[in-house]
């Protein structure tokens, strides 16, 4: 037991947080760049600085709801890796069960169980280790090839523009069609929210007021997790 | 510094490749910190053997998603948004649903410039949001957890499904005939094949969509071209 809570101290320590900045930074750093360079590049495709605060708004306002519910799910991870690694983890490429399957694999891989009385300081090495490892395979793929997959991409639209909306839509309808459905078949609660997020937000879409249109994915949200808990408790 | 009217390409998108390389391939170091400070200062570092057999282990895991999730997310994200959604993460959950509908809200259309602009701000807004969330969660953790109301926490259970059925809609309103065909595909991969990997399924809902849709508007303006294979 004494070893267990002396590799959640050294994961906690004070130095960890100061390790997980320069990641963290760089998070941010990239959207500031990207966000100055939307700006500067707006007058050519003819958009106002207002259009460019509105969609920077909407993006932050829109990302409340997935970021809270991350936010559960971020407390359990401390628990097991402490919460430098989680705050370094979560601000870039792979989700919670994803850094947890890494955590998980870097304890394996020296025969020791996550959370058994084994899971030292080494074991937790091992598995921040992992974690950094398994991260860096998104990262050095689209690091390096990004601008390629887009040459590809302008070969099978032939560069037509209408074709690549027509492509980007169904594309968006590809997947997030199978995310949807995989959620629906999870039980009725998820089902009934599935729908009623649909239905209201094509309602919205079609019938929303100017002001509210920032707001609507929101709203959509609001209303599919009130369906779900409706159907949670009618059952 | 800008004012004259320069290319798009030279205005936008060779910055853009420019940080988003360097930005990611820092995070790939950067990454790596707190692994060599543990070895640095506490001694506590594992054997290469065990390092490699992990890195082994969880490669055979998501090894296969290092490239196929940002092929299937590209003809969405477009160069910026990749750069930004592949550092950030989150990316069907926070990244595609915010650049959607900041194009929705602005009024411009996917795969166009100012599309491509509209959705690379949204996306930026969502990733401080998500920054500040996770900076709160990672001090107040556990503590703030508690304050929640647990019919709150409960409904955030709920998140998921709804940005994903929200999503959805927003493109099954501009493309039924896609939509009907997207959930074909999702329910008999998922509810009748069912034991295919989550990364094929993904792959084969996104590319058989986008396969249907190229075959059915190519087939509006010329007849003498061939649909492709998926």
């Amino acid at each position: 037991m004494e070893t267990a809570t002396h590799y959640l101290e050294i994961a906690n320590d004070p130095m960890m947080w100061v390790m997980a900045i320069p990641v963290v930074s760089l998070v941010a750093i990239q959207a500031w760049l990207f966000t100055v360079r939307s700006y500067k590049s707006a007058p050519l495709v003819n958009l106002s600085h207002q259009q460019c605060r509105q969609a920077f708004k909407v993006g932050a306002v829109s990302a409340i709801g997935p970021a809270v519910a991350v936010f559960i799910v971020m407390v359990s991870m401390m628990a097991v890796v402490g919460a430098p690694m989680t705050w370094q983890r979560l601000a870039i490429i792979g989700a919670a069960p994803t850094e947890l399957t890494a955590t998980t694999m870097g304890a394996k891989a020296m025969g020791i169980e996550v959370g058994s009385p084994e899971y030292d300081v080494t074991a937790f090495a091992s598995s921040v280790w992992t974690m950094a490892l398994n991260g860096c395979g998104w990262l050095v793929f689209c690091g390096l090839f990004t601008h390629k997959m887009d040459k590809v991409m302008h070969k099978v639209t032939g560069g037509s523009m209408r074709l690549m909306a027509e492509v980007c839509g169904a594309a968006v309808l590809g997947t997030s069609g199978y995310l949807a459905t995989a959620q629906s078949m999870i039980s009725s609660p998820h089902l009934s929210a599935v729908i009623a997020a649909a239905l209201s937000m094509a309602l919205l879409g079609r019938f929303s007021p100017k002001w509210l249109k920032e707001y609507e994915l929101g709203i959509a949200m609001i209303i599919g997790m009130v369906a779900a808990i409706i159907t949670l408790k009618a059952q | 510094m800008n004012a004259q009217k320069g290319s798009f390409d030279a205005e936008f998108t060779q910055p853009i490749i420019r940080t988003g390389m360097w930005t990611l391939l820092l995070a790939v170091p950067f990454s790596f910190f707190p692994a060599l400070y543990l070895w640095w200062q506490y001694g506590a570092i594992p054997t290469v053997k065990t390092i490699l057999t992990a890195w082994f282990m969880i490669v055979s895991i998501y090894g296969v998603e290092y490239f196929m999730t940002p092929i299937s997310y590209f003809p969405i994200l477009g160069i910026s948004g990749t750069y930004m959604a592949f550092l950030s993460g989150n990316i069907a959950n926070m990244r595609v649903p915010c650049a959607i509908v900041a194009q929705q809200v602005v009024g411009v259309e996917p795969a166009t410039k100012e599309g491509e602009i509209v959705a690379t701000l949204g996306m930026a807004g969502s990733i401080i949001t998500n920054l500040i969330v996770v900076t709160i969660a990672a001090i107040g953790g556990s503590y703030l957890l508690s304050m929640f109301p647990p019919i709150i926490l409960e409904a955030l259970n709920y998140v998921l499904p709804s940005i994903f059925g929200g999503l959805f809609a927003i493109f099954a309103v501009r493309h039924p005939k896609y939509a009907v065909f997207a959930i074909a595909i999702a329910s008999i991969l998922l509810g009748v094949i069912k034991v295919l990997p989550v990364w094929l399924v993904v792959v084969l809902c996104s590319f058989s969509t986008i396969g249907f849709a190229l075959f059915s508007s190519r087939g509006k303006f010329s007849d003498e071209d061939n649909g492709e294979t998926a």
